[in-house]
């Protein structure tokens, strides 16, 4: 089938920011998620948990607190002080509002989303009017010392439960008076510590949970003062905590990465009296999860491991089916690096730098397997940081590998790199046209004589480059029924015929660059689109939506090609279906033009459109069986998907040339020894 | 008759003279001392005593003489943000202060280099240097009026020359490295950490940071 001489890269330095909050809302599948960075992520996890839009971070914005409000707006607010709206159809932040007290560490949403309570560094809970346009401020409730670090509303909105150091306060919304106050700090240790309450949750039955950093979950009886049940679940912190819609179920994390769930279960069989239990535990992260959500049917937990865990509970899943797995997601569902491949250059995008290195080469040839020795080192050749606090939307570098793009939330720059034999410069293009909206994906195109630029409104505007360093604005394509979501991928043909686009509505469409015009749009499927790419020879757009399933469609014909009605007849193999990434980027072999080249973070897989479809009873990853069998009998079990799985975790795989593979891979390990540090755990025998 | 005295000599302490010689009675006469002898045994227990009366004696004036100098010393200490012309009848300006060698008593200029950090000590939150010939408000309650300054808690700047926004976020920041990664918080380090779970997998690796890195640091500064 093919031998290939693999690029192994492993210099890509990215270490993904901790999960720092989780906001679920109570209808809807939209999963809100920030970052330690400052970032924003929206996870959909109705379409196979993905990464639907991200918001980039800043420097100055750090993310203490997440809530949806009514409407399905997002809210959030951090240290300093303010409380920001995330505008997720222009990926970006769109108001914020002072809230006047200092650092805000918590805020809570009430049960219609109509009001925002606040609780800040000087001891106040402040609450928030939420209208159209943003918020207005409210009132201020009854202040006392000691800072407010975690809220929770009543679910009948007339009373919040606010934690604070060695004490939690029931507050009165109607007069705002501190009704009750109780104290959390019992000693019972020996050394004098102060107990910092990490979360509260209130229930409607007027039992107050909270967690502390004595690794204790308890549970009060407000209107009387009294505690009902402590259970010590951990010798470190309990961090945060969230409780099922239904209040029969508490999901809560700890420092030391493990998660535990207590559930309401009555004493005896058939019993009226019910207590909490704790139940299941868990240790799915190795750094501290600070942030937790109980949604219907799973526990969803993030930690300073980068990782988003989500745990299906199983007594909620109707049947055994890859519904039930356990879902880990450490890194993005988006293409942090971009390929020069003539010139042989990768640029990888960092969240406030760019990276450009030139692959080393060899000279020597050898079997399957073998490592080969390098002649020449590859080079770290550039690199490129962004001015200001914003961090990087996108970034591209173009097929020679002359231009390097990227964009932030306010600007988009351009630069004309020049080689001259061994040494580089690079010169910053001038005069870029102004966008008004930033670039959310960026792409050259095949020839490097224009730059496509994906923006709001489903649009994108056409630059074209120009020698020896400048470009101008040619046209801008809009899809003809107008669209409220930002592009997010695109895909240039290799003859400069076409470009496809993707919009955050989900909907392709697909233009002609020769007269500027809509050529036509994709038929709709209900699931995001995590990867298209265009054929270089029969200009055949290949889809991959984040469902896992795969269609081609034929632009010149303007309809699903005969192959992709056979992939949806035979449907998909099951153990393609159950993968738990999307695939991020599509590449073609111009010599094979039978041959689709994909990859997700854990596998490469060359999909061979002459050979026959495996049904589910066939082995989907037959390539070592194949390899031991002679050639005579290969012909019978060879079937269309032939995935390696030896390059892991990979970010990135194209073909350079012919028989020439690059693979960017990230060892998980070398991004926890980056990390904060653990908690030290005591195992026995060391 | 030397054993007899070195009982009568431990006195007290010891069993009355009556039970260990009981063959001794009271009629007998005192020993027979010669003058000299005595003479010499007082001499010396003298002189023991005086001597170690004069050490103790001189303990204390050495312990005396080191809180004059450290009161000294803190008294003279100016506040840091003065300006830099040095003080008359002052040895020129040193960057720090110099151990102390002799036994003099005299104050010493220290800390004139800028940015103006006595050693040891960081930035307290809301600490900034200001630029030189800026002088902050509370220089004149430094150090004028020969009170013993503190060891330097404080700082007085100009709220001006700083953002309340900045210093409240530093504060709420730090209250939040302090309870996630302070010293109650019981971390560890990322290669123990990691090298145990290799340790314990079913499939033994090698711990994480097998070789140091520090080493080529050294040879680099080398």
């Amino acid at each position: 089938m093919g031998e290939f001489e693999v690029h192994r890269v492993r210099f890509f330095g990215l270490v993904p920011a901790g999960v720092r909050c989780l906001a679920c809302p109570p209808r809807g599948s939209r999963l809100a998620l920030a970052r330690t960075d400052g970032a924003v992520e929206v996870w959909n996890c109705a379409a196979n948990y993905f990464q639907e839009k991200v918001i980039p971070g800043h420097e100055a914005r750090s993310v203490e607190a997440l809530c949806w409000a009514v409407g399905e707006r997002l809210f959030g607010a951090g240290l300093s002080g303010e409380i920001t709206e995330y505008d997720l159809g222009r990926l970006r932040a769109s108001c914020s509002l002072d809230g006047g007290g200092g650092p805000i560490w918590s805020m809570a949403a009430n049960s219609s989303g109509t009001q925002l309570a606040i609780g800040c560094e000087d001891g106040s809970v402040k609450l928030f009017q939420v209208v159209p346009g943003g918020i207005q401020f409210e009132r201020n409730l009854d202040r006392r010392k000691g800072r407010i670090l975690c809220l929770s509303w009543h679910p009948s909105d007339t009373h919040i439960a606010a934690g604070s150091i060695d004490a939690f306060r029931v507050l009165d919304v109607s007069s705002g008076q501190t009704v009750q106050r109780i104290m959390v700090n019992y000693q019972v240790q020996k050394v004098k510590r102060e107990c910092v309450v990490w979360s509260i949750a209130f229930l409607s039955c007027g039992t107050v949970v909270t967690s502390d950093s004595f690794g204790r979950v308890q549970f009060w009886d407000w209107e009387r003062g009294t505690l009902l049940e402590s259970h010590t679940v951990s010798t470190s912190a309990v961090l945060s905590l969230a409780v099922s819609e239904k209040e029969d179920s508490i999901v809560v994390g700890t420092s030391t990465g493990a998660t535990y769930q207590f559930q309401l279960l009555p004493v005896k069989m058939g019993s009226l009296e019910k207590r909490w239990v704790r139940t299941k535990p868990f240790q799915h992260h190795t750094h501290d999860v600070r942030a937790v959500a109980h949604s219907s049917t799973a526990l969803i937990s993030g930690g300073l491991d980068a990782q988003l865990v989500i745990r299906p509970l199983m007594e909620k899943i109707q049947k055994k089916s890859y519904d039930a797995a356990l879902r880990k997601f450490t890194f993005p569902h988006r293409r942090l690096v971009s390929c020069a491949r003539k010139a042989r250059l990768l640029l990888f995008q960092f969240s406030q730098h760019l990276e450009l290195w030139r692959l080393g080469s060899t000279d020597e040839t050898g079997k399957d397997g073998e490592v080969l020795p390098l002649c020449r080192m590859p080079e770290h050749l550039l690199q490129l940081k962004s001015k200001g606090p914003e961090h990087i939307y996108c970034s591209c570098v173009s097929p020679c590998g002359g231009w390097v793009a990227y964009s932030t939330a306010s600007r988009f720059h351009l630069y004309r790199v020049q080689y001259e034999g061994d040494s580089i410069s690079i010169k910053k293009v001038p005069k870029v046209p102004k966008l008004l909206s930033p670039a959310y994906q960026l792409q050259f195109s095949s020839d490097s004589s224009s730059l496509f630029v994906a923006s709001a409104r489903g649009s994108v505007h056409v630059l074209q480059l120009l020698e020896p360093g400048g470009c101008r604005h040619l046209h801008t394509l809009r899809p003809p029924s107008g669209c409220p979501e930002a592009v997010y991928l695109l895909a240039p043909s290799a003859d400069g015929h076409w470009l496809a686009a993707v919009g955050g509505d989900w909907v392709i469409h697909i233009y002609n660059l020769k007269c500027f015009k809509h050529h036509c749009m994709v038929p709709t499927y209900d699931c995001a689109v995590s990867a298209v790419a265009i054929h270089p020879v029969t200009n055949n757009l290949v889809i991959a939506y984040s469902d896992q399933q795969l269609f081609e469609f034929s632009i010149p014909k303007k309809q699903y090609t005969a192959w992709s009605r056979t992939v949806q007849n035979c449907g998909l193999h099951k153990l393609w279906l159950e993968r738990d990434s999307p695939i991020t980027h599509i590449a073609f072999n111009p010599k094979n033009p039978s041959h689709i080249l994909l990859h997700d973070t854990y596998m490469f897989c060359v999909l061979d459109k002459s050979l026959p479809l495996p049904d589910d009873s066939a082995p989907l990853m037959n390539q070592s069986t194949l390899k031991q069998l002679p050639e005579s009998m290969r012909q019978r079990q060879l079937h269309a998907f032939k995935i390696c799985k030896k390059f892991q975790p990979l970010l990135f795989a194209d073909l350079l040339d012919e028989n020439c593979l690059v693979m960017v891979e990230r060892p998980i390990m070398d991004i926890k020894t980056q990390l904060p540090l653990p908690v030290q755990q005591k195992k026995f025998g060391t | 008759m030397a054993s007899r005295r070195k009982v009568a000599a431990a006195g007290k302490r010891g069993p009355p003279s009556a039970l260990l010689s009981p063959a001794s009675s009271e009629d007998e006469a005192p020993e027979e001392l010669s003058f000299g002898a005595a003479k010499e045994a007082a001499q010396t227990e003298r002189k023991l005593v005086g001597e170690a009366a004069r050490r103790h004696r001189e303990l204390l004036k050495e312990k005396r003489r080191r809180r004059q100098e450290l009161f000294a010393e803190q008294k003279v200490r100016p506040p840091p943000l003065e300006s830099r012309r040095p003080r008359r009848g002052q040895p020129p300006p040193r960057s720090l202060p110099s151990p102390r060698r002799s036994g003099s008593c005299s104050p010493r200029p220290c800390c004139r280099s800028w940015p103006p950090r006595r050693p040891g000590e960081g930035a307290g939150p809301g600490e900034r240097c200001l630029p030189p010939g800026v002088r902050p408000l509370g220089t004149l309650a430094r150090g004028g009026f020969g009170l013993g300054a503190s060891k330097g808690n404080y700082t007085a700047v100009r709220l001006k020359d700083q953002s309340v926004i900045g210093l409240h976020q530093q504060l709420a920041k730090d209250f939040l490295n302090i309870q996630l990664y302070g010293p109650a918080a019981n971390r560890a380090q990322a290669n123990d950490f990691f090298s145990l779970e290799n340790k314990k997998n079913p499939v033994k690796k090698a711990a994480v940071q097998f070789v140091d890195k520090s080493w080529g640091k050294y040879k680099k500064s080398k």
